[in-house]
């Protein structure tokens, strides 16, 4: 096992008092295996990253989880626990590429900065020789220019294969991908994804790929977790959860999916799209039972009393789920 | 365009705007030294003086001709770099200036050069804890240096250090062939000068500093391992210097205003001094070229802000700034 998490816990001080935005969440992934983690906004799949990384905000409590990364354990509720990991085990890609770069300083410093850490022996020329490389390889035309170049002079897509290759230049074991392509256009998003698995494949590092598209998670992923308001509701390969979802709200999200050969309506105020009705409970007050027991469709009176184990789905021992339909009386 | 050819641009259309500039600040100033109560003649002559001898130093300061005629003499003259002849002294106004302004830029530029030296560690030192009783007690340090006035500290420099403990000299700007004795006579009036402005500096950093920290790129940084000393000494700070250093054009002007009480409590002879004796006499002559000097230091003093501001942010040369 190449990376597990166990049992993390991640709570918020808040002026109206203490969120939980995750409990008891735990993840594996393989070396050279791309694991998804699905779930809306708020779920707290951010959280899990920030607390891999160890860059939480102040207000921010890690209140347990051990993580596990190239054989060695890591206690998380310390305060940067894994900060020996940055830039050399673990290699972090972010959400908004427009702002993730410093525009005062050129592509080359910045890509340089890394590699002063990674391989701390090398004298400048051989870094800059090596960031050219690592530019070249997420297929960034003209590397040498672009290292003299600022941020500002790329469009968000090549910012974001700067950052690739800042992953890239560091070989971590875990990287993260914290909604990679979401502020990027949808035609670039394929070729970022390609970058991301280019690297995997060059590396052999475990990636964790965060998102709410259930869309790239089928297509790219190995294996994907389903999150919910700070709980791990469903996990499994993905032809497994594909092929028949454990639980209800992985189920009523593959159906919030729109399929391209839908037909549609003239006046496209009259197309009926799928959506869970509902929202996310209050992450203060955990109501008892299962966590989605108010949006749940299929729910019965113990959903409101009995909170769940993680159950096997069919026969595969790897694909769980939390739902009390699974459990076996 | 290439980036080379930008700055070039830049660079030719802020020096147009300079000239425009020193024209209407000459034009304002000329109107503005006249509506000083009094005139020279009374002033420097006395109430005894003959109507004839008034006549005379009237008509050699050309205060007889009409203010369209003044306004074009003075500005013509001025364009040559002839600023005429002071009718005290008898000597050309531009060599009065021109002696005591190096006294005076010394001084401005050694409390500049103090006020960023010590300011901009004290603001990265309060950035790296906020909060902190470091934090607070340098906010405390940095608001009490703001909040005394120039003249107290002098006043306050000058007793302990100069008459107390008689480590530096009294008075004066010092021997012109001796640096040395130059340099001990710029100490008390420079570190006088400069309290102010470390204070301001130190405050500023910190707030840039803290606002820039909160940035998404300073997260990637340190999710790549780099120590936080480097991201906030170097990453951080060269974004936070942006609004530092635009500032400081702004108040360099504040920095030569105060150089005038700075001078007179210390007697140096300076810009300062001398624009404050020639306003006592009404010696508009020398006040008007005093001052066309002081708004040429402070338009080309920003120019030179708005370069280093290009080349810290290359986004500002592109012309979005």
């Amino acid at each position: 096992m190449a990376i597990s998490l166990r049992n993390l816990s991640v709570d918020y001080s808040l002026p109206q008092g203490t969120a939980h935005a995750l409990r008891g969440v735990s993840l594996d992934i393989e070396k050279g295996e791309l694991l998804g983690l699905v779930g809306e906004s708020g779920s707290g799949k951010s959280t899990v990253a920030f607390a891999l990384m160890g860059l939480l905000a102040n207000n921010a409590k890690v209140t347990s989880g051990t993580a596990t990364i190239d054989g060695k354990s890591f206690d998380l509720t310390k305060r940067n626990a894994t900060a020996a990991l940055r830039g050399r085990g673990m290699a972090m890609i972010f959400q908004d590429p427009m702002m993730s770069l410093n525009p005062v300083f050129t592509i080359g410093t910045q890509l340089c900065e890394v590699l002063r850490r990674r391989s701390p022996g090398s004298d400048r020329k051989a870094r800059v020789g090596m960031a050219e490389d690592a530019l070249d390889k997420v297929k960034l035309s003209n590397p040498r220019r672009r290292m003299n170049q600022y941020p500002h002079e790329l469009s968000g897509g090549m910012r974001q294969r700067v950052v690739i290759a800042m992953a890239l230049l560091s070989e971590p074991a875990l990287l993260i991908a914290d909604e990679p392509t979401t502020a990027l256009d949808v035609t670039v998003e394929a070729q970022i994804m390609r970058e991301i698995i280019g690297l995997r494949d060059r590396i052999g590092c475990a990636v964790l790929l965060i998102t709410h598209s259930l869309g790239l998670v089928t297509e790219y992923c190995d294996r994907l977790s389903v999150l919910y308001a700070g709980e791990r509701l469903e996990s499994g390969t993905v032809r497994q959860v594909q092929r028949q979802p454990g639980h209800p709200y992985t189920r009523m999200l593959f159906d919030c999916e729109v399929p391209i050969d839908r037909e549609r309506q003239a006046d496209a105020s009259e197309n009926r799209f799928t959506v869970i009705s509902g929202d996310l409970p209050d992450p203060r007050r955990r109501p008892p039972g299962c966590i989605f027991n108010g949006r749940c469709d299929v729910s019965f009176d113990d959903c409101a009393v009995i909170n769940p184990g993680d159950y096997p789905v069919g026969n595969e021992a790897e694909h769980r789920a939390r739902c009390l339909r699974l459990a076996t009386p | 365009m290439t980036r080379s050819q930008r700055t070039a641009a830049f660079i030719a259309s802020r020096l147009a705007s300079v000239v425009l500039t020193i024209a209407g600040a000459t034009l304002l100033l000329f109107l503005m030294v006249r509506l000083v109560p009094g005139d020279f003649t009374s002033v420097m002559l006395g109430p005894r003086a003959t109507p004839e001898l008034r006549a005379q130093i009237t008509h050699d300061m050309g205060l007889d001709r009409s203010m369209v005629e003044q306004l074009w003499l003075f500005a013509s003259r001025a364009a040559t770099g002839n600023f005429g002849e002071d009718v005290v002294s008898h000597r050309p106004i531009l060599d009065i200036v021109l002696d005591v302004i190096p006294n005076t830029l010394a001084l401005a530029f050694s409390a500049l050069a103090l006020a960023l030296v010590v300011g901009i560690p004290i603001g990265v030192i309060a950035a790296l804890k906020p909060g902190s009783w470091l934090d607070s007690g340098l906010a405390l340090l940095s608001i009490s240096f703001i909040t005394t006035p120039t003249l107290v500290v002098s006043v306050i420099l000058f007793l302990i250090f100069a008459i107390g403990l008689h480590w530096l000299p009294v008075a004066g700007a010092g021997n012109p062939g001796d640096i040395m004795d130059r340099l001990r006579h710029l100490i008390l009036p420079s570190v006088a000068l400069a309290l102010g402005w470390v204070g301001y500096i130190s405050r500023l950093v910190r707030a840039a500093l803290l606002d820039t920290l909160a940035e998404l790129h300073v997260r990637t940084l340190r999710a790549y391992g780099v120590s936080e000393y480097r991201i906030v000494g170097l990453y951080a700070l060269k974004l936070a210097l942006v609004p530092v250093v635009s500032i400081l054009g702004i108040g360099l002007g504040d920095l030569i205003g105060s150089s005038v009480v700075v001078e007179i409590i210390f007697a140096r002879s300076g810009i300062g001094s001398l624009i404050f004796n020639s306003i006592a006499q009404r010696n508009y002559p020398v006040v008007q070229a005093c001052v066309v000097f002081i708004v040429a230091f402070y338009i080309v003093a920003n120019l030179v802000v708005d370069m280093i501001n290009a080349l810290l942010d290359p986004r500002i040369a592109v012309g979005r700034g």
